[in-house]
């Protein structure tokens, strides 16, 4: 794709201007008009444009959250073929969870225990998984690997992300991705297509003074011109608190919804993104970090319970996603989360009750469009034929990625190497129905 | 448009190239900060005088210590006051981001407080580690011994102190089961870079060689309890035997392996790829974004002659001509928009005594905007660039933390102000000069057109309106100040 054709943040019209009472669509086809948004657009088909473009507010949204620190997935769905859990018994019997604590499987695969508040939603077929994904080839390192994951454009010295593309070609308004939990970007959003980030919904607001009607006019006054990438925050906060305000202004909303959600890493956080999803504001992306999950020493035993590392992580992580979809209620209808980490672990475990790092790994899936009840695309993880001591792959990561986007958006198959560029073999992985 | 004032002023902005070493080299303009530049005969004999702070008196910065006394207790005994809930971790861990953000703001020891924020960021531990934190203040006392020294020392204190070790694993690793975390990071973030081109091999060996330095919390104290911390190298733990890593080769024969491990680390201080990684990051910290080739070669070169002394590779760095041309082109960060926020307003923190004190309260402030000292959760450092500080959260958030010290908000309690009027020139004056004026002081350089036009649109005055002193009510003069900090002149430097 020609990133040169693409003309950068052409939405940021500041609040305050004409178009701002306009309709939502009418606003989205008055910016398009005027400029050239849509010299990219040709490498998609209409199916995209129509959706990115002409969505109503209450269209198909999708969470991804990153577990950062590289998750070790053969404790959180674990195989129970004899070959597979032969090499776990042997390589990781200190920390392997015992098939006879597994809980939601069948005959192939099981879940960690701390799962178990998620069960209704594997066995209604709302969650499931795919196991063996990673990177085209192992890469250890935890920033470079992310990097790569994110970026997923292997060889291209452009930083956009793969949500950026996603979103990049066919919208332009900032809230249509953002992060939350924390005002920086993460590099999947990174781009030419702007981005919100935020702590909080209710920070997505001008601060103002007491005399201060003419604040937004005379902040793009003092910013215009200036060279640095700040200058783009500061055009996309003034082009967008206008349409935020109604939803960065209810705190009282956003302290009740905190309330459904367990204590700890992701109450806030999602009870800010199931607000920022009800509210209608035309938010499709969404990325939330969830961290600490670089488990060298101390993930766990082989008796598996809380007040272990990895217990309460899949425990908290459980029943923080089991309330996210309770507040969510019907609105969830039309959520998707994916889960996706920069690498796996490695199979042995060292000394300390952890493991280093390693290769490939599970994503798992939840909500609308997927088809859960089981892991998609294999049987087993052919552990027996372990690549460099790691689980080896059976799925690019960005097969997933593709199954979803493609499932949600409706997309079609001649659009794929605009988000995912470059040589890769796409295998539908069945995640999505 | 920018009309010439000529109204009197008590004092005049710095040239241009002083302003830039200040702006680079310090964590904000203030009125006493300007004066030791043109003591000092500029801003380049200002930042030779900086690079030896024994010799600059800093009695603003020296009173800080008493407020937070527990900071200075042993690891131990801030162990066993958590254990014990006397002080729990957290509450000392906060005193010590509030503690590190007044020496930043109040300290004359500017280019040596942010090469200690420098390197901390380069050797991360953060703050909120569960192991790590009872030696964390400890740590920060070595770095601040090494900030200005040489990084081959350093980096050998830094890597086999219990704090890196409890961080990384390095305090668990033994012969018997190596674990790989800090042999990894020390070649990929500590040293070489992730593209130096080491091995999988490398990173064992590395892992092996590091093993013996142990430490643990939650050890047996004298009652019997888990009240207790050790550190110590233990000689059983280290792997014995020929070690080949990335080009260091070292028979490594002692159980005692501490005189090769030191070997290895200096190896990888002195490594032309770590030459090159830190010329870099230096240079992006203190120059742009986007250095030259030959700044980042010159600055490495220096390191590499110097056998890694930081005050000459600072010197090449600041002699090199794109130091001097890239003005103005780095974005602060949320946590250095704070400190430079409370040190134009010239608000002079003063040592807490009630709730709500403005040195505590100053943290959350900070934390509102997403970054205190060292909170970075991951090793590799918060993101010295500027894309990652330029999202429209970030700016949000800092307009909003303008707003709560510009009007005086919160928090205001234990900290001396200044009267609103000091910011003003003589009255009546133009409201151009009126904005010219305050620029001059909050920020050290005079307003631009486009500054006063946007502040005149903000306030409905014409430039050339006469102002009184009864139209320069308090309020007018927080929109004034509010305005000025969440200009480009401000946020960027």
């Amino acid at each position: 794709m020609n990133q040169t054709s693409t003309p950068a943040r052409v939405a940021t019209k500041p609040c305050g201007c004409p178009d701002f009472n306009l309709s939502r669509r009418r606003f989205l086809g008055g910016v398009a008009a005027g400029t050239a948004a849509f010299a990219g657009a040709s490498i998609f088909g209409d199916a995209f444009r129509q959706v990115t473009y002409g969505a109503e507010p209450a269209g198909p949204v999708l969470v991804v959250l990153s577990f950062r620190g590289g998750a070790d997935g053969l404790s959180i769905v674990v195989p129970k073929n004899a070959t597979d859990q032969g090499v776990i018994t042997s390589q990781r019997g200190s920390i392997a969870v015992p098939v006879d604590r597994l809980v939601g499987g069948n005959a192939n695969w099981g879940l960690h225990p701390a799962l178990a508040p998620l069960i209704p939603m594997w066995d209604g077929g709302k969650f499931g998984a795919v196991h063996g994904t990673g990177l085209a080839s192992p890469n250890r390192s935890h920033f470079d690997a992310m990097e790569q994951v994110e970026l997923a454009n292997p060889g291209s010295s452009t930083r956009q992300g793969w949500i950026n593309r996603a979103i990049g070609l066919g919208s332009s308004l900032p809230e249509e991705q953002m992060q939350l939990g924390s005002s920086m970007l993460p590099t999947s959003l990174v781009g030419q297509a702007p981005a919100l980030g935020a702590g909080q919904v209710t920070d997505l607001k001008l601060p103002d003074l007491w005399n201060d009607e003419k604040l937004t006019e005379s902040l793009q006054k003092m910013w215009s011109g200036h060279p640095t990438s700040l200058n783009d925050g500061v055009r996309t906060a003034l082009g967008s608190v206008g349409r935020l305000a109604a939803l960065a202004g209810d705190e009282d909303g956003l302290e009740a919804a905190k309330a459904r959600y367990p204590g700890g890493q992701l109450q806030d956080v999602l009870a800010n993104t199931a607000q920022l999803i009800k509210a209608e504001v035309g938010a499709k992306m969404i990325t939330i970090d969830y961290g600490d999950w670089d488990m060298h020493n101390g993930l766990g035993t082989n008796d598996p319970q809380p007040g272990q590392w990895m217990y309460d992580h899949l425990d908290h992580f459980a029943n923080s996603m089991k309330a996210f979809f309770d507040d969510l209620g019907t609105v969830g209808n039309r959520v998707t989360v994916v889960t996706i980490s920069e690498f796996g672990r490695r199979v042995e475990a060292n000394g300390d009750h952890g493991v280093d790092h390693g290769y490939c790994n599970a994503m798992l899936a939840l909500g609308a469009g997927v088809h859960g009840g089981d892991v998609r695309g294999s049987s087993g993880l052919n552990l027996d034929k372990l690549a460099d001591g790691d689980v080896p792959l059976q799925h690019d990561y960005r097969s997933v990625l593709w199954d979803i986007l493609k499932g949600r958006f409706a997309l079609s198959d001649g659009q794929r190497s605009a988000v995912f560029p470059g040589s890769w073999s796409y295998a539908s992985t069945g995640i999505m129905n | 448009m920018s009309t010439p004032t000529t109204s009197p002023r008590a004092t005049k902005p710095l040239n241009a190239r002083d302003r830039h070493f200040v702006d680079r080299f310090s964590y904000g303009h203030t009125p006493a900060l300007d004066q030791a530049v043109r003591s000092a005969g500029g801003g380049r004999a200002w930042f030779e005088d900086q690079l030896s702070p024994d010799r600059i008196k800093d009695k603003p910065g020296g009173k800080v210590r008493g407020w937070y006394p527990s900071l200075w207790y042993s690891p131990a005994k801030l162990f066993y006051r958590n254990y014990h809930d006397i002080k729990p971790a957290w509450e000392v861990m906060t005193d010590f981001g509030r503690w590190t953000m007044m020496r930043r703001t109040l300290s004359t020891h500017q280019v040596h407080e942010l090469m200690v924020e420098f390197w901390s960021n380069l050797l991360h531990v953060p703050v909120g580690d569960d192991s790590a934190w009872p030696y964390r203040i400890a740590y920060d006392k070595l770095i601040r011994a090494h900030a200005l020294g040489r990084f081959d020392d350093m980096l050998v204190k830094t890597t086999t102190h219990p704090c890196m070790g409890l961080y990384l694993d390095n305090a668990t690793s033994t012969k018997r089961a190596p674990n790989e975390n800090l042999g990894r990071e020390l070649l990929e973030l500590h040293t070489v870079g992730v593209d130096a081109g080491y091995t999988e091999k490398d990173v064992k060996s590395s892992a092996k060689m590091l093993t013996g330095y142990r430490a643990e919390i939650y050890a047996r104290g004298p009652k019997g309890e888990y009240d207790a911390v050790w550190a110590k190298y233990v000689t059983d733990d280290h792997y014995v035997g020929k070690l080949k890593i990335f080009g260091f080769k070292s028979p490594n024969k002692h159980a005692d392996g501490r005189k090769a491990t030191e070997q290895y680390l200096r190896y990888l201080a002195h490594h032309p790829a770590t030459a090159k990684r830190i010329a870099h990051r230096l240079a992006v910290r203190f120059v742009s974004d986007d250095p030259s080739a030959d700044l980042v070669r010159t600055v490495a070169r220096a390191w590499t002659r110097s056998g890694t002394d930081v005050k000459a590779t600072l010197r090449a760095l600041v002699a090199h001509p794109q130091f001097a041309s890239s003005a103005g082109r780095k974005v602060r960060m949320p946590l250095e928009d704070t400190i430079a926020t409370i040190r134009a307003l010239e608000i002079k923190p003063k040592k807490p005594k009630h709730d709500g004190a403005f040195a505590d309260a100053i943290f959350w402030v900070a934390s509102n905007q997403g970054m205190t000292p060292y909170d970075w959760p991951a090793p590799n450092g918060h993101p010295e660039s500027n894309g990652p500080w330029s999202s429209a959260g970030r700016a949000l958030t800092s307009f909003d933390m303008h707003r709560s010290l510009g009007a005086r908000w919160w928090p205001r309690q234990d900290a001396h102000f200044p009267p609103y009027a000091a910011f003003l020139p003589a009255l009546p004056a133009k409201y151009g000069e009126v904005i010219d004026h305050a620029s001059v002081k909050l920020l050290g350089v005079h307003a631009s057109g486009k500054v006063k036009d946007a502040i005149a649109l903000r306030s409905g005055r014409a430039l050339n309106q006469k102002v009184t002193a009864s139209d320069m009510s308090d309020g007018w003069v927080a929109q004034l100040l509010t305005a000025l900090l969440s200009s480009p002149t401000h946020m960027t430097r």
